[in-house]
């Protein structure tokens, strides 16, 4: 029977991407959920019983990081979002690249696969 | 209502949500979208939106700890994220022309069968003899017990891809991680071992998540006014949680929750039927 031993080294390297992904994201929510709620935190809550869509600099790359430049917090908020998003796409990187180092060509074609699934969507849906 | 003391409010749910989240075993999705529904009268679009990204941050930080103590199988869960990311794109896809009450009449449903799945009795699964598919996808492993690495096979990789697909689907439709629905593909199919098939399911989670939150955001169901709050809020609520969880007896607390989400079920299929939402 054949017993695949993990890499020790990938775990650690992959818990430790994890976690801190998640914490950056969060402060970025922290920071910039501040500056929201300092700029527009008296203003009444918008209408979230309808569904209305968000504006199209809040849905795509470009939009998200033009927004960045003028101050706009909403956009700052988006940025947390998106680096939550990448906290588990980095891993899977981490992983391809692992698998790609121990010649394991099986799993790098199985890893390549899910990381496509991911990145056709963000092109077909205008994200990217 | 001032966007200030809706933030407030929304904090404190997400708090909660995580922290029940995480003492429960449930993650934080599956909260987060009653309340925001049923108590906030938030849109649903907004909350599945909400609870994919509560979704991706707890079973991030926690999978954190169990991918480096080794109990995830790492292959084992890249291989099976194949069936989930591509059942979560087409769920996100089903969800965007879905009526709503459908889709909250099967959220409560989904409810329903995460209850009776925590009822349910596990069994250690003795003398598996692993099928020549696991082996070939080299998915046997090990995991570390009191006694030492222990070393376990697994069978029905077919079987497992099969649920792992409509466990994607689900959490495309809902943005909820379905950890019921992937720990039974592992440990009822496949003879996984029940501390990894759960450890695995949590590693697992975040990406499924990710695979949809893209059409999500893509399509303008991500709210930066309601991400925020829920971020931060399930994040230190699932901490809290995880703090907590190592002190507390949670066999009683896990009783009275099996009641409080049969409730929810009940009231989010009645809503649904009655086309509210």
């Amino acid at each position: 029977m054949e017993i695949i031993k993990q890499n020790k080294k990938m775990q650690q390297l992959i818990g430790t991407t994890l976690r801190v992904g998640v914490m950056t994201a969060c402060c970025i929510a922290i920071l910039s959920g501040s500056y929201y709620l300092i700029r527009h935190g008296a203003e009444p809550v918008p209408d979230y019983m309808k569904f209305h869509g968000e504006p199209i600099s809040l849905t795509t790359l470009s939009g998200i990081f033009s927004g960045l430049l003028h101050f706009q917090a909403r956009n700052w908020i988006q940025l947390g979002v998106l680096v939550l998003m990448l906290t588990p796409i980095t891993r899977i990187i981490l992983s391809l690249i692992d698998f790609a180092h121990e010649k394991d060509w099986l799993y790098v074609t199985i890893t390549a696969i899910v990381f496509l699934v991911i990145l056709s969507n963000s092109i077909g849906g205008g994200l990217l | 209502m001032t966007i200030l003391t809706f933030t407030i409010i929304l904090i404190i749910s997400a708090f909660l949500a995580g922290f029940l989240g995480s003492l429960t075993g449930l993650g934080g999705g599956v909260i987060v979208i009653p309340i925001l529904t049923l108590c906030l009268h938030v849109d649903f679009h907004y909350a599945i939106g909400a609870a994919l990204v509560a979704s991706i941050a707890t079973s991030s930080g926690s999978a954190s700890a169990y991918v480096k103590e080794g109990i995830t199988n790492i292959r084992l869960g890249m291989f099976l994220e194949i069936a989930t990311t591509i059942g979560a794109v087409g769920g996100a896809i089903i969800a965007l022309w879905m009526p709503t009450n459908i889709i909250a009449v099967i959220f409560g449903a989904v409810l329903v069968f995460t209850a009776l799945m925590q009822q349910r009795r596990t069994t250690d699964h003795v003398n598996v003899v692993g099928s020549n598919m696991a082996r070939k996808l080299k998915l046997y492993g090990t995991y570390p017990t009191k006694d030492g690495e222990k070393s376990y096979q697994l069978t029905n990789v077919f079987g497992g891809f099969s649920v792992m697909l409509s466990a994607g689907v689900l959490s495309g439709l809902l943005g909820i991680g379905s950890g019921a629905l992937k720990v039974l593909a592992m440990d009822a199919a496949m003879k996984v071992p029940f501390k990894v098939s759960t450890t695995t399911s949590n590693f697992m989670i975040g990406v499924t998540a990710v695979a949809s939150a893209v059409v999500y955001l893509q399509r303008g169901y991500i709210d930066p006014g309601i991400a925020f709050p829920i971020m931060i809020g399930v994040l230190g609520g699932s901490l809290f949680g995880a703090k907590l969880l190592k002190r507390l007896n949670v066999k009683v607390l896990r009783k009275i929750f099996v009641f409080a989400i049969l409730l929810v079920a009940i009231n989010m299929i009645y809503n649904g039927i009655m086309g509210k939402f």
